[in-house]
């Protein structure tokens, strides 16, 4: 039987499905990047090198960075870490909150704690507290997206609907049933929301950890130039930082698009 | 004869699991194997920040025989709603019991599985999951093979009319075709007894009145024993071989046998149940059936 010669549809409408077109030229995008590249431009020729450089001496900061990729894989390589580390571990932490009430009053109060000291504070306890520079740094990135991930995902298991959740344990499930079905399906969208603050966060914690506690990756690369007083290379590092996190937001939102299509 | 909680078994001259009755091997004997038995029923809540008693269920008593379709009308707030939770063992009464089979819904909660199919207020899909696989859910959890899910879940898809959904979201159909398939969920697991609370009260009143028709033409053509609850009158009356209406707070009120009722005179019943919900008084004659208390 077609989904046209079918006896459900008769009287009834097929909510039509907003198409939205996925090439639209982003025209208020290109406009105010535009003026900003002539802004700057302008104040390049007004102002000595050392405040505003020229595009083309940015140009050849960009061209040379480009050289010498592995401190951007440092980089890329120490975030990923960390945060697939902050994931399971947030995860982990999350459901058994989720699931032992107990546990989620003793603990809540010291993710919040954590939640509340200062980026640059964790930098110096693990100057303080650890020898190995990476483990610094991957120490500061977990403190600081693991609680994010706990909480985000907690609030997203927490919020399954009364009438979700009565009508899938009328239908008896065993408590793994329960989770598996409902409760982790249900809590996709409040995990992706929060790979994507924890994304943007994670690139600039770990800038600043590198500025003090390593001696690779672009963070180390932006404290030399700064040494240098190559105001052109602290440009072309930031153009470098601001290209990988709208990569990664882009590769989050193809995710987001792929896992998430039942809301289209 | 598959017991309680374990997976039915596919026989493979009836694929869509609905020969014979799947009856529960419960151990015990019951005078009464699949009938509805409510006894001296209570249930007290006690407000949140007063921490005031408010009695939702007043002492109510009644038997559903086996395949009986009843309907239970009440006023908005008078305890369908809370008797209705605890008939599929959501909540647990402060006093009194209901049986199914000799087993309390609550008490024997993972013994129901497969056996009570339900179709709530609003669908209640699952929206991240295609119509088919919403249909399957009830049988994913009663252990069912893949194959026989799909087999079933698409039999009572087609048999709603909307074998060309399977694949849809429910955010892509209309309400009336989003309930089509919640009745197919809940004719998927073959259960004994179907419970609908104010199922179809949402939708306008022309889907309605099919989807309710397509409802009790599928509960009388598989025999179910089907218990409506519903604050319309008029649907209780269309629907019902029995009509219970419930006072404030939910007691059994009157319990009429529409069957033998004669036809020229339902209007007249009409007005005196409205009567009787108004005055939240019991009319003499229309008063509980004394054989229903056996």
């Amino acid at each position: 039987m077609s989904p046209e010669s079918a006896p459900g549809r008769q009287g009834e409408a097929v909510e039509a499905v907003e198409v939205t077109r996925a090439g639209r030229w982003p025209k208020e995008t290109v406009v105010s990047l535009a003026a900003f590249v002539v802004l700057w431009h302008l104040a390049s020729m007004v102002l000595p090198p050392f405040v505003a450089p020229s595009w083309a001496r940015i140009g050849k900061s960009l061209v040379d960075i480009a050289a010498r990729p592995d401190f951007v894989a440092v980089t890329i390589a120490r975030v990923a870490t960390a945060l697939l580390v902050s994931f399971v571990l947030g995860m982990a932490l999350a459901i058994a909150m989720y699931r032992w009430a107990v546990l989620e009053r003793y603990l809540m109060p010291l993710i919040k704690l954590l939640m509340a000291v200062p980026v640059l504070c964790w930098i110096l306890f693990a100057v303080l507290w650890f020898k190995f520079r990476e483990v610094r740094i991957a120490f500061i990135l977990v403190v600081v997206c693991a609680p994010i991930f706990v909480i985000d995902v907690l609030d997203g298991m927490r919020g399954v609907s009364r009438d979700l959740r009565d009508m899938v344990r009328a239908l008896r499930p065993t408590g793994r049933q329960f989770f598996a079905k409902l409760i982790l399906p249900a809590t996709v969208p409040a995990i992706l929301t929060s790979w994507k603050v924890n994304l943007s966060l994670s690139i600039r914690v770990v800038t600043m950890a590198e500025l003090v506690g390593a001696t690779s990756g672009i963070g180390y690369a932006l404290m030399q130039a700064n040494e240098t007083f190559s105001v052109a290379d602290v440009f072309a590092w930031t153009v470098v930082l601001v290209l990988i996190l709208m990569a990664a937001n882009v590769a989050v939102t193809a995710v987001e698009r792929r896992l998430l299509v039942w809301r289209e | 004869m598959a017991a309680v909680g374990e997976p039915s078994q596919m026989n493979p001259n009836d694929p869509v699991g609905n020969s014979g009755t799947r009856i529960a091997a419960v151990g015990e004997p019951s005078q009464k194997s699949d009938g509805i038995r409510v006894r001296a029923l209570r249930k007290v809540f006690r407000q949140k920040g007063s921490g005031e008693a408010v009695v939702a269920i007043d002492r109510l008593d009644f038997d559903v025989e086996r395949g009986e379709v009843v309907a239970i009308v009440g006023k908005t707030g008078c305890g369908k709603s809370t008797f209705f939770n605890i008939l599929i063992g959501l909540e647990a009464p402060t006093e009194g019991r209901i049986e199914i089979g000799g087993r309390t819904p609550y008490g024997d909660f993972d013994a129901f599985r497969g056996r009570i199919g339900i179709v709530f207020q609003q669908d209640r899909l699952l929206p991240w999951r295609s119509l088919l696989d919403n249909v399957t859910l009830g049988l994913e959890i009663m252990g069912l093979d893949p194959a026989a899910q799909r087999t079933r879940a698409e039999h009572w898809l087609h048999r709603l009319g909307l074998d060309g959904f399977l694949r849809a979201f429910p955010s892509e159909l209309s309400g009336g075709m989003r309930q089509r398939a919640a009745l197919a969920r809940a004719f998927a697991v073959n259960p004994e007894i179907l419970l609908a609370d104010e199922a179809f009260g949402h939708l306008d009143e022309v889907t309605a009145r099919q989807i309710r028709a397509q409802f009790f033409e599928m509960v009388r053509a598989e025999r179910k024993t089907a218990i409506l609850v519903t604050h319309q009158l008029e649907e209780a009356i269309d629907t019902g071989d029995r009509l219970l209406v419930f006072g404030r707070p939910a007691r059994p009120l009157a319990d009429i046998n529409l069957a033998a009722w004669p036809r020229e005179e339902l209007g007249q019943l009409r007005a005196r149940i409205q009567t009787v919900i108004e005055r939240n008084e019991p009319d003499p004659a229309l008063a509980p059936r004394e054989e229903s208390l056996r």
